[in-house]
């Protein structure tokens, strides 16, 4: 989140004098009146008090010039907490979260009962939706009653939580305490549009009104809300709300940079650029906005591709390998939702494909719990490309499937959907697209189910945007999923799609869950708990013996001790079937079965892993070897064609499809795959045209596989086989 | 080189002969002795496949001592001709403290000087020298000399983690897709480029920052190159070495045969030489000729092959 230096709570600062001028100043700009305001920091400016020097210097925006005062300051007072609650806060402005978060340990150190030192806790922790956030925040509250920043804080972090009736009492007690307490009203002000559209309606509320009243320059009237809007994934009514707060303070870079990310986000690139280097012209350079505009820089090295319903962007050195690929998946997505979700999406869907993972992770940055390896933005998708990871760690058919539920749940309900059934949906949906997409249950899905971690439906949300431990967002993302798989396998898979026209209209889970299935929210739980229990009993009863039994069969493995490994292999792998991560039992017997020569046994049990959605590239392409060993050329084309939905960046995976293709006279594939081949740029030229040439001339397009063979003697005069496919060609 | 070979076939004369020594070093550990053997193995066992005529020899685990590679160098100085090849190829773990390259072996090290000198005595003319352990870089200025290719799989003596470039160099005998120009011999610039390219994409896929940086010299002077080519000079040797026959021995070459490999030689050179002025030819005019002499070429080695 982001919060705001200016409403200062005065109280933190030593000395009641120089707390007194320093409030004065504050308060002037806090009601608009920004001349007077720089007068009055000017003249504490010249203070000879360091402290007050500082503040003096910050509220002028002469950063460094506050930052020597505050070092001065402390050297002057070493055991001050509440010079080190200040610099941290300007430390905090300027984007410096590190060091800001070490002088208020400090300051807790030297004041275990500071206020603003936890504040100032809460403000670190709540920029990365730490749930410590609100703890900090509260420990404020409680040290110091009259704290009106600890109570706005409280209410921004609860509406985050979307706790709307916590937000409003923790920001009707702020205004108790100061009638004036804008960002209290924004909060408020917040709560009330949320409940509407500002897609065709202009933002009106009262609280708008009275914070107009206290300072009609106050941008953040209308950026603290758009906030909200953002993080709810309504991103073209914060893009309005954050338009009309530099409207009205032109020098809110915050709001502007804001402004230019989530123009960015719907994929309007040059407003986006505009925005942001407007903001780094100013000095407001934190790293949000530094690294979009390296990132709208770096779109040059892009180019763009029509196909069908997508419009591709993909990093020019991958484009021809992944273009026919993603297209296929994206427009298979599209035709299956348009009769799943009887709706169709006006014009076309954007997806973004990063090789560089960083990238990709700037487009996230500042949005808690999205993917992390695609998001969508109305009908944008972001995504890392698959060679943005090690092979085997995502299959980025599933994220792409995944992504492409969001772009049409979203929409048919203008973004009104909870996060945690869009998510569920998406993951139900991967499950439905393939053998081997989805989800696998990991160890961590299992210890929460044991563990009791598993969250009310009715808050699941929480889950995903404020996680108390680290694994919570993935376990989320887990349980949303099956959430979904249960409702479809008990009520049927269209009350999934009833649901989604409910959150359209603003309906609660609790009212969706009992609307749509007949059952409260509480009973819900308890049977999909019992479901979940069932469904997975296996590992449930036995997670801690498939571990150490894993672990044995390891080193048996290691030990060369074969047959002890595949009985005990065998004794343990359906204690946890669903296991396929590295170092599966699945693998293990397969290589201890290799070792004695069981090829049979070997392809047993690889199938059974493919089954279960291994990923491993070199496991599936071992499987597939393994069948075409063993004339299985149809299951070996199914092995390795799951590979191009996971890591297609190898020449020898589409070297072998190709060859297996042409083998069954299907040119097309064939074509397909040996392009591929060619656009991995592999280092044997001549032998990857020639397989295309064959391709071609198996599909009697004469005119390509000449210019294809000619290639390949290009490369390589005396490549005998290649000079006789051009001689028959020349017939 | 080609036209080097067509001679030796065209006047039927006797095949010289490769020497090839394989060391694997020190592993340290049992899985890198393990390693480095089991790639010395390899890689001796497919040069006694793809050419009876050659003597290969590899020295691994106990045996590959410095007195025992000093010996076999020996041996070799002793029954090479001039007319003959050597191939050295040293797999293993290497340091460099600042000074003196070594390749750690069982007892004591030897340094690249050490192994220089006793290569220098090998009266090989074709010569080509493969260092592939950690830190080899700093081995090149050592051994480098006119007439030999040095290949080092890292750029100098700081490149000091466990190297790769074994592993697919090794691949590169057995992969005939090394063989990039399909003429059935791999030569010992196909070899480096197809380790150096397996290497590479490596450390890509694994996302990891690449720890080695193959090079190649054959110059006799100066630093390696990644990229070998025309335009850095480096590179010209190394192509012309044979370093595994692939394709099957010629038969008896009769009159009408000879006269088809002289055209064949022409119309190969006539190739070369047509590819060097692509660029300053229009598109169509280079693609009608190339396909004129391709088409003519194909005709040749099917009456060949006859």
């Amino acid at each position: 989140m982001k919060w705001f230096g200016a409403a200062l709570a005065l109280v933190v600062l030593a000395g009641a004098a120089r707390a007194g001028v320093a409030d004065q100043c504050l308060e002037l700009r806090k009601h608009g009146r920004e001349v007077e305001a720089r007068e009055c920091f000017a003249g504490l400016a010249k203070s000879a008090d360091a402290a007050a020097s500082a503040e003096g210097y910050w509220g002028l925006g002469r950063y460094e010039e506050a930052n020597a005062r505050f070092r001065e300051a402390l050297k002057e007072h070493p055991e001050s907490a509440e010079i080190r609650v200040r610099w941290g806060r300007l430390l905090l402005d300027r984007f410096n979260r590190a060091d800001a978060a070490q002088l208020f340990q400090e300051a807790l150190q030297k004041d275990p009962k500071n206020a603003g030192a936890y504040v100032g806790m809460a403000l670190v922790a709540s920029a990365g939706f730490d749930a410590k956030a609100v703890e900090f925040a509260r420990k404020a509250a409680e040290l110091d009653p009259k704290l009106v920043e600890a109570r706005e804080l409280l209410a921004y972090l609860k509406l985050e939580d979307g706790d709307e009736a916590g937000a409003g009492k923790s920001a009707d007690e702020a205004l108790k305490l100061d009638k004036d307490a804008l960002d209290a009203m924004a909060v408020h002000a917040a709560m009330d549009w949320l409940k509407g559209s500002l897609i065709e309606q202009q933002p009106k509320s009262a609280w708008l009104d009275r914070m107009m009243m206290v300072n009609p320059g106050y941008g953040r009237a209308y950026s603290i809300p758009a906030h909200f809007f953002v993080i709810n994934r309504r991103y073209v009514e914060g893009i309005r709300l954050y338009e009309m707060a530099i409207k009205i303070e032109p020098t809110l870079w915050e709001a502007r940079s804001q402004l230019g990310i989530n123009l960015m986000r719907v994929g309007r690139g040059d407003e986006a650029k505009a925005q942001l280097a407007l903001c780094y012209e100013n000095g407001y350079r934190d790293s949000e906005t530094v690294n979009s505009l390296r990132l709208l820089d770096s779109f040059k090295d892009y180019e763009h591709v029509r196909d069908g319903g997508a419009y591709l962007m993909l990093a020019k050195k991958e484009a021809d390998l992944l273009e026919p690929y993603f297209a296929e998946v994206a427009n298979r997505a599209r035709a299956a939702y348009e009769e799943k979700y009887h709706y169709k999406i006006p014009g076309l869907v954007s997806i973004e494909v990063y090789p560089n993972h960083e990238d990709f992770a700037v487009r996230t940055t500042g949005m808690p719990g999205l993917g992390a390896l695609g998001v969508t933005f109305g009908t944008v998708v972001a995504m890392d490309s698959p060679s943005g990871r090690p092979p085997g760690e995502f299959h980025w058919g599933s994220t792409l499937w995944h992504e492409m539920s969001h772009v049409y749940v979203l929409t048919m309900t203008q973004h009104l959907v909870p996060r945690w059934f869009t998510e569920g949906l998406a993951m139900y949906e991967e499950t439905q697209a393939g053998p081997g997409w989805g989800d696998r249950a990991q160890r961590d899905d299992i210890e929460a189910i044991q563990k009791g971690k598993l969250l009310p439906v009715a808050e699941l949300d929480r889950g995903f945007i404020r996680p108390s431990y680290p694994q919570q967002v993935e376990v989320s993302y887990f349980q949303a999923g099956k959430i979904c798989a249960y409702i479809a396998q008990k009520w049927g898979y269209a009350k999934l799609v009833s649901m989604i026209g409910d959150f359209g209209a603003r309906k609660t889970t609790p009212k969706v869950i009992q609307g749509e299935l007949g059952v409260a929210p509480a009973d819900f739980d308890k049977e999909f708990l019992a479901w979940m229990k069932q469904r997975y009993a296996e590992p449930l009863a036995h997670l801690d013996d498939w571990k150490k039994g894993a672990q044995k069969v390891a080193e048996l493995v290691a030990a060369r001790q074969y047959d002890e490994a595949i009985k005990e292999g065998l004794a343990i792998r359906d204690e946890f079937p669903q296991y396929v991560e590295t170092g599966s039992v699945y693998e293990m017997v397969a290589a201890a079965q290799l070792a004695k020569g069981d090829k049979a046994g070997a392809v047993q049990e690889l199938s059974a892993y493919a089954a279960e959605g291994g990923r491993s590239p070199d496991v599936l392409k071992k499987l597939g070897a393994l069948e075409q060993e063993a004339g299985q050329t149809d299951k070996a084309i199914a092995a390795l064609e799951r590979l191009n939905y996971i890591y297609p960046e190898d020449e020898e995976l589409h070297r072998r499809l190709g060859d297996l293709y042409l083998g069954k006279h299907e040119a097309a594939k064939a074509i397909r795959e040996y392009r591929a081949l060619l656009a991995l740029n592999p280092l044997d030229q001549a032998a990857s045209h020639y397989g295309l040439a064959r391709a071609y001339h198996e599909a009697n397009q004469v005119k390509e596989a000449r210019e294809q063979v000619l290639m390949a003697l290009e490369a390589a005069p005396e490549y005998r086989p290649a000079q006789k496919l051009l001689l028959e060609l020349t017939k | 080189m080609r036209a080097a070979v067509m001679m030796l076939l065209i006047a039927g004369a006797a095949r010289a002969t490769t020497f090839y020594l394989t060391v694997a070093g020190l592993g340290g550990e049992p899985d890198y002795e393990k390693q480095f053997a089991s790639e010395a193995a390899a890689i001796d066992r497919k040069v006694k496949q793809a050419d009876p005529g050659a003597v290969s020899v590899a020295l691994s685990g106990a045996q590959a001592t410095k007195q025992k590679l000093q010996a076999a160098l020996a041996t070799i100085a002793g029954r090479a001709g001039a007319g003959d090849s050597l191939v050295v190829m040293l797999i293993g773990h290497g340091t460099y403290d600042g000074l003196e390259y070594k390749m750690n072996l069982p007892g004591p090290d030897v340094t690249a000087a050490e192994l220089a000198a006793w290569i220098d005595r090998v009266p090989a003319k074709r010569q080509l020298v493969v260092n592939m352990t950690s830190a080899s870089g700093a081995s090149l200025a050592a051994l480098e000399k006119p007439g030999r290719i040095v290949i080092t799989a890292t750029r100098s003596g700081n490149e000091k983690n466990v190297t790769v470039f074994a592993r697919y160099w090794a691949d590169a005998f057995a992969d005939p897709g090394a063989n990039t120009d399909k003429n059935e011999k791999l030569s010992a610039l196909e070899a480096f480029r197809y380790a150096e390219d397996r290497t590479a994409r490596f450390y890509e896929t694994a996302k990891r920052l690449a720890s080695e940086h193959a090079q190649l010299q054959d110059t006799g002077h100066g630093s390696g190159v990644a990229d070998p080519s025309p335009k850095n000079g480096q590179g010209l040797l190394a192509a012309q070495f044979v370093l595994l026959p692939l394709g099957g021995q010629a038969g008896a070459v009769t009159p009408e045969k000879a006269a088809l490999l002289k055209h064949k030689q022409e119309l190969e050179d006539q190739i070369d030489q047509l590819k060097y002025r692509k660029a300053a030819m229009p598109a169509e005019e280079y693609q009608q000729k190339l396909t004129t002499l391709l088409v003519d070429l194909a005709k040749t080695q099917a009456e060949l092959d006859k």
